[in-house]
């Protein structure tokens, strides 16, 4: 077999002083695989609790510490850096031609100011962990919490540098090392996602970062510009808060787009449709995505004119999105469709993002949002869009790259069973909570009404599938390791810089700099003569 | 003239060079939107708190403010000379320019410990057992959370500066050095533009009483 | 380079502004100007700030790239503060009609964890 980046070096000392941004990746899809469980074992015991109406399993200050858990986890540890730290990093400078990321050694630093953070988090969950939510709202968070929030709230600073140190890092790149004849126009839009993404985390991050370290002065030395009874204002923190945190949702499914709109056009065999409003709209999401921080305060006391503007330019955010979703369907017009594992993975992210995107606007309604707030339909929309959007491209880029990073096949038979599962599962999980919320019931509540059992019990045996379907991938790949079909450079017979390469890549990702004279999703059908 | 290998990512050193210098606006960038948040928690106070910020303000120190200030805009033009003489050759006149800036950088920290001894020894930091109205409280956490920041800005910034002054003497070829002192050099100015509207902010409120 | 005249008279000349910037920020502070005062310092400031950053810089010779970034950051910030403005300046500040006791005094030492 000829060398390759991962031949290129057995020692353990090798990978964790490596430069190679493909081992980088790897080093990421370890750690984040890790919190992913993690995290999913706190979404177990939240799922257990609620299957009974009763607070039978844990304590409600547990479940309060649970649910925190669980939203750090996913949110920071899991999400943020999944597709763009794992994918990205293996996949941006092979898609450019590049021989790695601008800045190597900042790169693996990003790895371990990661890793570093996340120690932290999961240490101030063995202390006990934090009962203030994901959110961290104060004056619970600084005057009244009796929990782990300042390790907590260093730890989410700490793996916000590195997410920033990420996205300086793909900006930088993908301006000054693009290889000769891509222009901007000719770039996939996977590149063009993580690039949007990329500003978003270099601009957004900072505020986050700021915004925990006066909470955590606050919280240490009883001063504040949180605290009313001190002249300041909590609804400052809100703004803060959401400054970040809404743009940070963008940074979950910027990237899973991009995902899409690599595998759909591949397993279509046909263009993407409209490959610049493609790219107009991811920046246009990431633009106006920073406008709109504001609806996760419409009832919160901020003043109705400034909930009147958010609400219009939440409105205005769907809009790139729709289009998005459009190409992707008119993509599939006249294709030749097949429904491997990527595909199908794909495809329900392109179902499942619209409807939870549909959700999006009735919460952006003022009126409709008064009823909807803090109830499971809010859980419902971003669950559809961070797992049954995010997630599924997630789960769909490691199939469809999988050849390319670890040179084997994974069982096709099984990628397919998984990604039904996990459909099935997803939707049976998370959809009666629209309904749950729409009749009333809170979210962060351990004990519930006995009205809403039948639903939560629903939901209950749609996540024990659910964590079935993201087990299943976990055996099989590890199994392809060391069993499955050796890959080919192109398996899939895919268009794109990095299928031009061998699978595994070598570690200087190409023999020779390539130059790029085609425009990119190059399909045909069959039997179709390209052009000279 | 020898000069530094380009890295192995890159293709020619005019590659390395522009990306050099963009990831470090891309950083300073980030290094803006650090600071934000306490200049909107300072807008939100100075809207709402006037009168507590007036009181504040004017409990600072305004002449070593106004001497810091001018120390920090004349340390920048001592590092703006220190790059353009490095990119013209004339490296030891470089080095003389960035021990001026590294001087004048350690001379602000110095008052900027006299100040905040001062203001220790006159009850003016907030917290728990603090003497102060609650308002002035808020300013002076803003107060000290800025400069504080800042100051830990500035001695990062000293750090690279007396690196280069090092090396400047010790490599072989110190003009090679000069497209990433150059690159360094907008770190400093950055702290000094920083400084800039900190000053006005923080010692400038409501003087003429 | 474009050097106009030698790199140090220039550089010279724009911290000799700068420093009357400086001298008129303060001095302008005595006078009772009103609200005008916070407007003419803060004007001052972001002229210092803008020559340091196009001379000192080089934002005057650098590529569009690097404006952008500038200015996108600079834009961010006004996003930041403007759309905050608009829940600010719109929403009256009363205090609550109570306040609970332990917010009026602070959280206590040994109560709360790390």
């Amino acid at each position: 077999m000829a060398d390759n980046y991962l031949t290129d070096g057995y020692t353990l000392a090798s990978w964790l002083t490596t430069r190679d941004h493909k081992r980088i990746a790897l080093l990421y899809f370890a750690a984040i695989t890790t919190f992913f469980f993690v995290g999913g074992a706190a979404a177990t015991l939240i799922r257990l609790e609620l299957a009974t109406a009763q607070g039978d399993l844990v304590s409600d200050d547990t479940y309060n510490r649970l649910f925190t858990a669980h939203g750090v986890i996913m949110v920071w540890l899991f999400l943020i850096p999944s597709i763009p730290s794992a994918l990205g990093n293996f996949l941006m400078p092979m898609m450019i031609g590049a021989r790695d990321l601008a800045f190597p050694r900042l790169n693996l630093a990003s790895w371990y100011i990661y890793v570093a953070g996340g120690v932290m988090i999961i240490t101030a969950l063995f202390l006990g962990g934090v009962d203030t939510g994901w959110t961290f709202y104060t004056p619970f968070s600084t005057l009244f919490s009796n929990s782990h929030v300042v390790l907590t709230l260093l730890g989410v600073f700490v793996v916000g540098f590195s997410s920033i140190l990420t996205g300086l890092n793909f900006i930088v790149t993908v301006h000054t090392m693009r290889a000769p004849g891509l222009t901007w126009f000719r770039l996939p839009l996977f590149v063009w996602a993580n690039y949007a993404t990329s500003l978003i985390l270099v601009l957004a991050t900072p505020v986050l970062a700021m915004t925990l370290v006066l909470l955590a002065i606050e919280r240490i030395f009883q001063v504040g510009i949180f605290n009313p009874a001190l002249g300041g204002d909590p609804l400052l923190f809100q703004h803060l808060f959401w400054f970040y945190s809404h743009p940070a949702v963008y940074i979950m499914i910027l990237p899973a787009m991009g995902v899409a709109s690599e595998i759909i056009p591949c397993f279509a065999r046909r263009p993407v449709f409209g490959y610049r409003f493609m790219a107009y709209a991811i920046l246009g999401i990431a633009i106006i995505g920073f406008l709109v921080w504001g609806h996760h305060m419409f009832v919160s006391g901020q003043s109705v004119y400034a909930s009147l503007v958010f609400s219009l330019l939440s409105f205005l955010v769907a809009i790139p999105s729709a289009i998005k979703v459009f190409n992707w369907t008119a993509t599939l017009y006249k294709g030749s469709i097949r429904f491997s594992a990527p595909m199908l993975y794909a495809l329900g992210f392109v179902g499942l993002f619209t409807i939870g995107g549909l959700t999006g606007l009735y919460l952006a309604s003022l009126a409709l949002d008064v009823h909807l707030t803090d109830t499971y339909f809010v859980v419902a929309h971003f669950h559809y869009i961070m797992v049954g959007g995010s997630v599924m491209a997630y789960f769909g880029g490691v199939h469809f790259w999988w050849p390319k990073i670890s040179g084997r096949m994974y069982p096709e038979i099984w990628g397919k069973v998984a990604a039904v599962i996990v459909f099935v599962g997803f939707n049976l999980t998370f959809f009666p909570q629209y309904l749950l919320g729409v009749q009333g019931m809170p979210r962060r509540y351990h004990a519930y009404p006995d009205e809403f059992t039948v639903l939560n019990v629903l939901s209950s045996a749609g996540a024990s599938i659910l964590a079935v379907g993201y087990l299943l991938p976990l055996a099989y790949l590890a199994w392809s390791i060391f069993r499955g079909e050796r890959a080919t450079s192109n398996p899939w017979r895919a268009t794109g810089l990095e299928w031009q390469t061998a699978s595994p890549p070598p570690t200087e990702n190409f023999e020779h700099p390539p130059e790029v004279t085609r425009e990119p999703y190059d399909y045909r059908p069959e039997g179709e003569i390209a052009p000279p | 003239m020898i000069t530094l290998p380009v890295a192995p990512q890159f293709s020619t050193e005019i590659q390395q060079h522009r990306a050099a210098t963009l990831g470090m606006w891309v950083f300073l960038a980030t290094e803006l939107m650090f600071f934000g948040p306490l200049f909107l928690g300072y807008g939100y106070g100075r809207l709402h708190l006037s009168d507590a910020f007036a009181a504040g303000s004017r409990e600072t120190d305004v002449v070593l403010g106004t001497v810091n200030t001018g120390i920090l805009l004349t340390s920048s033009f001592f590092v703006a000379n220190a790059v353009d003489a490095l990119e013209r050759g004339a490296h030891r006149f470089a080095a003389i320019m960035l021990h001026a800036a590294i001087a004048l950088g350690i001379a602000f920290l110095a008052i900027k410990g006299i100040e905040y001894s001062n203001d220790w020894q006159e009850g003016l930091f907030p917290g728990a057992g603090s003497a102060l109205p609650k308002g002035e409280q808020y300013f002076f956490l803003l107060y000290f959370a800025m400069t504080g920041l800042h100051a830990a800005h500035l001695i990062i910034g000293i750090a690279i500066l007396l690196a280069f002054a090092v090396a400047l003497g010790r490599v072989a070829d110190p003009v090679s050095l000069s497209a990433r002192l150059r690159v360094a050099g907008l770190y400093w100015h950055f702290v000094d533009a920083v400084w800039i509207f900190l000053y006005p902010i923080l010692y400038l409120v409501e003087r003429s009483g | 380079m474009k050097h106009r005249k030698p790199p140090v008279r220039r550089n010279a000349v724009i911290l000799a502004v700068l420093l009357l910037l400086l001298a008129a920020s303060v001095g302008s502070a005595y006078l009772r100007l009103g609200v005008w005062n916070s407007a003419a310092n803060l004007t001052i400031a972001a002229v210092k700030a803008l020559l340091v950053a196009v001379f000192f810089m080089h934002l005057r010779d650098a590529s569009a790239l690097v404006r952008m970034t500038a200015a996108v950051a600079l834009f961010m910030l006004a996003v930041l503060f403007g759309l905050s403005a608009t829940d600010y300046r719109n929403r009256a500040d009363d205090p609550a009609p109570w306040q609970m006791p332990r917010q009026l005094s602070g959280a206590q030492w040994g109560q709360s964890s790390w």
